[in-house]
Order: structure tokens, then C-alpha cells, then sequence
């Protein structure tokens, strides 16, 4: 069997022209591999930018590409996400393939990386809200992940790879093991809005406790793969820590619906970003003199012992 | 459709060849698939040539894998038969309908019509499989991990809107007389197919031709004569009128 990773990358500057439509891609560089084919950064003769899939069954294909044209269907007043489906001839071999918008942008957990965690409450907000329209318009995303959430500019998060998006109600078409709802025996692969809900308290979770996270899944046999074992690395993270009610309903399927707990997550946000009790607080003034009173004190009365 | 899964992790060495006992099974309308699970040292060619030759024989496909990607190999497996059962049943209508031999040879809107019914049968067929695990005293340390697969699985099937079952069997048995023993009958319930195999007294032979023909009596007796034509029990609409945009209108 072959897969689409053991082939080496088409190099810059390959031209792809469509059989049936006529137009002409040139691809610049590969933006990513999955199981059934690969995505390269192209641009048309107008210079315009694209996301290309250049895929392997064309069956296969065209079930992704039904998938985001029932999204721009459904999901009236946005640009659309597919422009093209096509096949094209390359190496002498026919090529199915089809034309997204470009999404510029860097997975969620690079991002939290390189600018910091405190970035996860608008991030997490602009994802629930984003999951929250797909909900509402009857689709479940499925394999959330880091690769899958691209963060923009000031925490602008887009979702790429909607071709493994899944009518609610359906079976989940497509995921990813560590953040499987039926992996961590927490339920059905049923398409259901908790279900991504569930995938994305496990993002935090890889996101801020990577190596916990998978060095839990080495060692937890089956049997014992349970939200329970999540909560207790959700515990022991500060930056987690505040969102413990909510990681917690997430990962047991409690929200009544995503606005329901993307309202919970600015809540959550809000209150871990609220200074503790302004009865606690004391002025820096004030706790510098009581310092300074200590140490004259303590000072005084050595010297008086030591008389 | 009928699918039975065979996990092993070498050759046959009892009765019956079980490349002969695959092509029986497929000329039932069963198709095998073949999962060699291998951790340490090689399968060897014998073994590796054995497995590839039982899916061939049993229409299905083959993977040698280690037992840490055994789940997701197994979900792969039955998916792709599924899948490529209905590309076979679908290319015969298309053929008669356009002239063509196989959905890449459409114009992409058509495509897309024909795919959305391809993938509506996929998700709505009813789908029985029939796992049969080799308990051989090699596979021991890998029973786990098989378990683990069968529960994936399980779950992956429950969640699909037409009708899933799995059965499963180990062999060689317990006597003389029966090659293969059964674990659990036809169940759509993942808790049913957990902890299956905590009695199992390992042995040496592997019997996998006469379990393989065992299974194929089990599949007739419960599930009844197998009909070639169940593929088609959602008639294909195919508009044929001509459409030209990329994007037709339609909603899923």
C-alpha cells in the first residue's frame, strides 16, 4: 500500500492545468500531507493565492469537495472555501484535485509556543464561536487538532481540512486518535456538537501538557483511558487550572449547546484575568513600609540582645 | 455485506490452505481481509506471501502491521472494503448509464452527485464482520492489543446509521473437532467485546484454512444466503441532465 506521505513533495514551480475546466495553478510550496493526499500553497495566473489538494481516489476526493460545497450552501454569506474540482495529468498519471481558499496562519499550539499561553482565552473564544456557526448549520468538524486550527494575526483562528466534516448525526468521518471521544471511553463516534467539544479540551491539554498528555496514552492501559485521568494533568497546570469547570464539562459532554459553552469559556477567561478580591490587595506602599517596619524592628532588638 | 478478519501473525500450518478457504469464502459473497501483526523480527517471506495471498484469494486487502497500529489498520481495513465494494457495484451502473468504467472518468459535477450516493450507501449498508483472531502461542503477548482493535472497531460501527455487527472467534479450539471457538456472537455493543480472551489456553498449531471455512458456515447459518444484489438496495438517482458549474445545488 502506498500513501500519499511516501511520495516526495512536487517541486516549486509545477504547473497543474485542469482537464475539464481549463484553468492553471502553479504550485509554490507543500503546506501539508494527510492520509489521502497532499496540499500545496499555489497561485493562478493572476497571482491570487490558493490552497490546492492534489488527491489520490478520486472518489474519495470529490466526497471532501461535496463537503465543503454543502458548507458554502449552508453557510451562506461568507467567501466561499471551494473554488475549483478538477483532474489534471501529471507524470503521465491522472491526478484528481481540488481549489480552496488560501488560509494563512500557524497551528494553535506553535502559536501558544511562540506568543505565550495567555493567548489561549481569545484563541479558545474565536474557536467556539467559529464550531458554533458549523453547529448551527448542522455540521460537526470532527478532527479538531493543532495542525487544523491556524491562528492569525491577533489570535484570528481559521479551521482548515473541513473534508473530514460531518453531518450531525452521522458517523464522525474523520479523526484523530488522541482526541477521540471513543479513545478515552467518553463516548460515542457519533457526530454530535459535544464531540468536538470534547477535541477541543484536548488541544489545551496537547497544547500546554504535550508531553503528559501522550506520555499518558503510552502508559494508561485501555480500560483505563477516562476523562478522570485528564482532569488530574488539568489540575496540576495553572494555565489550566482556572478553566477547570470547563475542561471539565467538555470533557464529559455537559454544554447544552457551543454558545452555551463558548459563553462558559469567556466566563472562565474573565474571572482567571480579574485580579483575586480587592480586599486582599495592598497598596506596594504600604507593604513596603510594613517591610521596612519589620526590619528596623528586628534590627533594634538584635542590637538590644546582643547589649 | 459480509466481512470477515483475520489477524494473525504467520503462517498456517494445519488442514485445509487457507488461500483456497478465503476464495470460498468471497465466492459466498464474504470478503477477507488480513491483518499480520508482527512486533519483533519478521514474519517471514512464507508468512508475508500467505497474507497477501488470503486477501487476494478472499477479495479483500492486506496489511502488515505492528500491534501498536493494529486499531487504526483494522478501521482502515473495513472501511476501504466497504468503500470498495460500492466503487465495484456503482462502476457496473455507471457503466450502463454513461459509458464510463469508473467515477474518475466523470465530469466533476456529475461526480460529485454519484459520489454523494456512494457515500450515503456507505454510511447506511448494513455491515457484518466477522473477526477471527489466530490465538497461537506467538500471538500472546499481543492479545491486547487485538482486543483493543476489536473494541475500536466496535465503536467506529456502532456509530454509523445502518446496521453493524461483529462476531468474534479465536482458534485453534479446544478439541479436536472444532478448529476455531466462538467469543462473542453477533453484537452491536462495544462493552459486549471487552475482556474476550482471558481464558484462552494458547497452543501451537494454526489451523487457519478449517477456521476460515468454519466462519463461512457460521456467516450462512446466521445471516442467512448471501445476495449479490443487497449492494444495490439504494437505487442510484443520477440526474442526467447536463450541469456545468462546480458547485451544483444540492443539500446533504
Amino acid at each position: 500500500m502506498t500513501t500519499s506521505s511516501d511520495r516526495q513533495p512536487l517541486p516549486k514551480g509545477t504547473e497543474i492545468r485542469g482537464k475539464w475546466n481549463g484553468k492553471l495553478y502553479r504550485l509554490d510550496r507543500l503546506l501539508g500531507r494527510g492520509s489521502n493526499g497532499q496540499v500545496y500553497l499555489a497561485s493562478s495566473s493572476t497571482k491570487a493565492k490558493f490552497a490546492v489538494k492534489l488527491g489520490i481516489e478520486s472518489a474519495e476526493l470529490q466526497g471532501e469537495a461535496n463537503i465543503l460545497a454543502s458548507l458554502d450552501h449552508t453557510e451562506k454569506g461568507r467567501s466561499p472555501f471551494l473554488l475549483d474540482v478538477d483532474d489534471t495529468v501529471l507524470e503521465g498519471k491522472n491526478v484528481p484535485f481540488y481549489v480552496m481558499k488560501y488560509i494563512p496562519g500557524i497551528p494553535v499550539k506553535a502559536y501558544l509556543r511562540e506568543r505565550g499561553s495567555h493567548w489561549i482565552g481569545v484563541i479558545g473564544y474565536r474557536l467556539l464561536e467559529r464550531l458554533s456557526q458549523l453547529h448551527e448549520a448542522g455540521w460537526v468538524f470532527g478532527d479538531i487538532k493543532s495542525d487544523n486550527v491556524l491562528v492569525g494575526e491577533y489570535g484570528r483562528v481559521e479551521l482548515v481540512d473541513y473534508g473530514g466534516a460531518s453531518s450531525i448525526g452521522r458517523s464522525v468521518r474523520q479523526f484523530t486518535e488522541i482526541y477521540d471521544r471513543g479513545y478515552w471511553s467518553a463516548g460515542s463516534r457519533i457526530a454530535d456538537p459535544a464531540y468536538d467539544h470534547f477535541a477541543v479540551a484536548l488541544l489545551w491539554l496537547h497544547a500546554l501538557e504535550g508531553k503528559r498528555l501522550i506520555q499518558l496514552t503510552k502508559t494508561l492501559i485501555p480500560q483505563n483511558r477516562h476523562p478522570r485521568e485528564l482532569m488530574k494533568i488539568v489540575r496540576s497546570n495553572s494555565r489550566l487550572l482556572p478553566l477547570e469547570n470547563w475542561m471539565e464539562k467538555a470533557l464529559t459532554g455537559r454544554f447544552e449547546n457551543t454558545q452555551d459553552a463558548s459563553k462558559q469559556w469567556r466566563e472562565a477567561i474573565r474571572v482567571s484575568q480579574k485580579p483575586k478580591s480587592p480586599d486582599d490587595r495592598v497598596p506596594a506602599w504600604m507593604a513596603g513600609l510594613l517591610g521596612a517596619a519589620i526590619v528596623i524592628s528586628l534590627s533594634i532588638t538584635a542590637i538590644w540582645l546582643l547589649q | 455485506m459480509k466481512q470477515i478478519l483475520l489477524i494473525t501473525d504467520g503462517g498456517s500450518n494445519v488442514g485445509e490452505s487457507p488461500v483456497i478457504a478465503a476464495a470460498q469464502a468471497y465466492a459466498e459473497g464474504i470478503t477477507v481481509n488480513v491483518a499480520g501483526v508482527i512486533d519483533e523480527g519478521t514474519i517471514g517471506e512464507y508468512g508475508a506471501t500467505e497474507i497477501a495471498e488470503i486477501a487476494r484469494a478472499g477479495g479483500g486487502i492486506s496489511q502488515i502491521v505492528t500491534s501498536r497500529q493494529l486499531s487504526r489498520t483494522v478501521q482502515m481495513m473495513t472501511r476501504q472494503t466497504v468503500a470498495g465494494s460500492i466503487r465495484q457495484a456503482v462502476s457496473q451502473e455507471l457503466r450502463q448509464l454513461f459509458g464510463v468504467d469508473n467515477v474518475g472518468a466523470l465530469p466533476p459535477p456529475k461526480r460529485a452527485e454519484v459520489v454523494k450516493v456512494m457515500e450515503e450507501m456507505e454510511e447506511t449498508m448494513s455491515l457484518s464482520v466477522a473477526l477471527l483472531i489466530d490465538a497461537s502461542a506467538s500471538m500472546k503477548p499481543k492479545l491486547h492489543a487485538v482486543e483493543e482493535a476489536i473494541r475500536d472497531l466496535t465503536l467506529s460501527l456502532q456509530a454509523r446509521v445502518g446496521k453493524s455487527q461483529v462476531s468474534v472467534f479465536h482458534f485453534p479450539g479446544d478439541t479436536q473437532h472444532s478448529y476455531c471457538v466462538m467469543d462473542a456472537g453477533w453484537t452491536s455493543d462495544a462493552s459486549k467485546v471487552s475482556s474476550l480472551f482471558g481464558r484462552i489456553r494458547m497452543r501451537g498449531t494454526t489451523p487457519t484454512g478449517p477456521a476460515l471455512l468454519q466462519i463461512v458456515d457460521f456467516i450462512r447459518d446466521t445471516c442467512g444466503k448471501i445476495s449479490k444484489t443487497e449492494l444495490m438496495d439504494t437505487p442510484l438517482h443520477v440526474k442526467r441532465g447536463e450541469s456545468n458549474e462546480v458547485r451544483s445545488d444540492y443539500v446533504v
